[in-house]
């Protein structure tokens, strides 16, 4: 009768089987220690990593916050400033007076083209 | 099995069974906690989640308004209130407590000079008393404030961001567009464009949920559920906030100067409808609205929020005959030619008679010398004897009048009597309504009026948004032609009528160099008060020759000079000339 030689993995099993068997206590012990100290590393670690996270998603929110808040007030400002109400003080302050109709002088010039205003990029 | 052995699984068995007893003991507090009180009785679960999940309403932006020019006349600011903790000083001070809250609130106090030490200790002891865990103390603070009480880091006092609604103008355009009214919870808009854009303007808040640190601090980590807030719309109106500012103050010096009441200045361009400006005295400051609580405007009728050129109807007076004129031309029962001799006063059957000014007789006199010289016997023949109920109510209701425009805010239709109600009607109501008595019209209605004449008889729908940008969806508002209210011939001949009458009548005051207008004053008194005390006022457009915009001016009860000739013509010329320089139209007259 022919004898069929063991498959590889049947061999590499039988190879090992020695080493995981002879494991003792004082062993297992460590390994365990060692084990449960890399899991609480590894979970110490992603804490740590998601309390910084979170620690820097709240400081961004905060920085949102005020940057919303000066956009705002920047806004206000240049619309305060853009106002008609300002600009006729600060004319005023300056010492300029309302134009008096009586004196102006109206000059038509044919084809001329208008200028179109400064601000005309800001439009709505 | 010997003795011993039976003793010692006895024991055991003891022991198992204490274990077990304990067991069932614990199992039954635990399913009394967990499953019992959990979400009944002391609603533990709740509770528990009460303390360390947050939730938090994300306010939307309300949308800013914007002028045609893309100024911005309302927009929103952020802001700090500030609160004590009252509940939680006691807990975190059981010593010395007075002498660390002296400190604290000497702290506080040097801040907040605006708010008093007796407020702030008042604050403290009324929470402490009531078991309040915040107080608010301060509304509003100044940013400085806020950055000073940051780097303080004042324990048991806390600040509460809030957004606020600020008008960039002040009173600018402000019966226009209303204000908002703010609560803790709520924000809305009050009158004008506010309210009526409310649910547009106030966007739809979010929320935020998440589990929170010690401090209060929500875990953006982990399990939060975040609905982004959906900002408000922004409105961009048809006003032109320079003209605004300009007839706005134009009108507030007229008003001073001739020391009236109040008074009205509407602009309309011409060809669309759109509203340029719109101006009512005396007005509100909308930052400041709650001082004005007691202001009244309309001639005293009505609060000044209101918007007085779409809300405040009076007697139009002689500006009416435009009107007149306008159905017996357009049914061809007049030409600006046609004569009929003018005795100063006429009669009707079983009415009172209609005089003239100072009971003048002009004698023979045309449709246009009618208009030229504000004739009432003139407006009165044209609609009692030319015209008739049946040819010059229609007319009346085509050009709008006792009708709203459903334009933004609230509006009076005004109102006039008809022979469809016989038992009010009569016919000195026809004949008075001819030349402005008997009826009743806002300042829009007449300036409308006027805008289907220079318009070829076409009336425009009146509009004051321009266009709605909903988050980038915009909807632009095109204009819309309302009726045709007379042909575009009557329109052309009464044009003609009404520069002859700003010519050689009562609205040269009106004139503007190099342009010509088209314009009839109005001097209206109302029956059963003093006969100065009038509402003057001058309506028609510029230039007459190719119409761009229709103005009219109201003064309320001038004293100073109180017809329309004298007090409303030269604020209508200086408005009529500030517009012409701006918008560079050239002038089509001879300089």
């Amino acid at each position: 009768m022919q004898v069929r030689k063991p498959i590889l993995a049947a061999k590499r099993r039988r190879q090992l089987h020695p080493f995981l068997y002879r494991i003792g206590p004082l062993g297992l012990s460590i390994c365990s220690v060692l084990l449960v100290s890399l899991m609480a590393v590894l979970y110490l670690s992603q804490l740590s990593q998601a309390v910084t996270a979170n620690q820097e998603i709240s400081r961004l929110h905060r920085q949102a916050a005020a940057l919303e808040r000066e956009d705002q007030d920047l806004v206000y400002l240049i619309a305060q400033e853009q106002s008609p109400v300002y600009i006729a003080a600060h004319a005023k302050a300056m010492g300029l007076i309302p134009a008096d109709p009586s004196t102006v002088i109206v000059l038509v010039v044919p084809h001329l083209k208008t200028i179109p205003p400064a601000d005309q990029h800001m439009q709505p | 099995m010997n003795a011993e052995l039976q003793r010692a699984r006895h024991r055991q068995m003891f022991i198992f069974l204490l274990v077990s007893f304990g067991m069932l003991v614990l199992l039954g507090r635990l399913y009394y906690w967990q499953i019992l009180q959990s979400h009944s009785g002391y609603n533990l679960a709740q509770r528990a989640n009460d303390e360390h999940i947050q939730n938090q309403v994300l306010d939307a932006p309300r949308g800013l308004i914007f002028d045609s020019q893309g100024h911005i006349l309302a927009t929103n600011i952020i802001r700090d209130d500030v609160y004590v903790e009252p509940v939680q000083y006691s807990i975190d001070h059981t010593d010395n407590s007075q002498s660390d809250l002296n400190t604290l609130i000497n702290s506080l106090h040097q801040v907040l000079p605006q708010v008093s030490t007796a407020k702030l200790q008042n604050a403290f002891s009324i929470g402490m008393a009531q078991g309040l865990w915040a107080v608010r103390v301060a509304v509003r603070i100044d940013p400085e404030q806020s950055q000073k009480l940051r780097d303080l880091q004042l324990s048991d006092v806390f600040l509460q961001p809030r957004t606020w609604r600020i008008y960039p103008g002040g009173p600018l355009a402000a019966q226009i567009l209303g204000f908002v009214t703010q609560n803790d919870t709520n924000n809305h808009g009050v009158y004008g464009i506010e309210k009526q854009y409310d649910t547009l303007l106030e966007g739809t808040p979010g929320n935020f949920t998440a589990e929170t640190d010690l401090q209060g601090n929500p875990l953006t980590v982990g399990a939060n559920n975040e609905q982004p807030a959906i900002s408000g719309a922004n409105l961009t109106l048809t006003l032109d906030s320079t003209m605004e500012y300009m007839v706005e103050n134009a009108l507030a010096d007229a008003v001073k100067k001739l020391q009236a009441q109040g008074g009205t200045a509407v602009v309309i361009n011409a060809r669309t409808g759109a509203v340029v400006a719109m101006a009512g005295y005396p007005t509100f400051d909308p930052n400041q609205y709650a001082d004005y609580s007691n202001q009244r405007g309309c001639l005293g009728s009505e609060e000044v929020y209101f918007n007085p050129a779409i809300f405040c109807d009076y007697e139009p007076g002689s500006t009416m005959k435009a009107v007149t004129m306008a159905a017996a031309l357009d049914q061809g029962l007049i030409t600006p030619n046609t004569t009929f001799d003018d005795q100063g006063c006429i009669s009707f059957p079983d009415v009172t008679e209609v005089c003239n000014w100072q009971y003048t007789a002009y004698g023979p006199e045309t449709m246009t010398g009618v208009l030229i010289h504000s004739a009432n016997v003139g407006a009165a023949y044209v609609a009692y004897n030319i015209l008739g109920p049946d040819h010059y109510y229609p007319y009346l209701a085509r050009f709008g009048f006792g009708q709203a425009y459903s334009i933004d805010g609230p509006e009076d239709p005004g109102s006039y009597r008809t022979p469809d109600n016989k038992a009010t009607w009569t016919i000195s109501d026809l004949t008075r309504q001819a030349f402005g008595e008997s009826i009743f019209a806002t300042p829009l209605q007449v300036a409308m009026a006027y805008e289907a004449i220079a318009n070829g008889g076409v009336m425009q729908q009146p509009y004051l948004v321009q266009s709605i940008n909903n988050n980038g969806h915009i909807t632009t508002t095109q204009p819309v032609v309302k009726r045709q209210v007379i042909s575009a011939h009557a329109a052309q001949l009464l044009t003609g009528m009404l520069e002859q009458a700003a010519i050689h009548g009562y609205a040269q005051l009106a004139q503007v160099a190099g342009y010509s207008i088209a314009a009839k004053t109005g001097t209206a008194t109302t029956q059963g008060i003093s006969a100065d005390k009038t509402e003057a006022s001058v309506a028609g457009f510029i230039p007459a020759s190719n119409p761009q915009f229709v103005i009219l001016v109201k003064i309320d009860r001038p004293t100073q000079k109180i017809y329309g000739s004298t007090a409303a013509a030269p604020l209508w010329g200086y408005i009529a000339q500030h517009l012409m320089w701006y918008y560079n139209i050239p002038p089509d007259q001879p300089l």
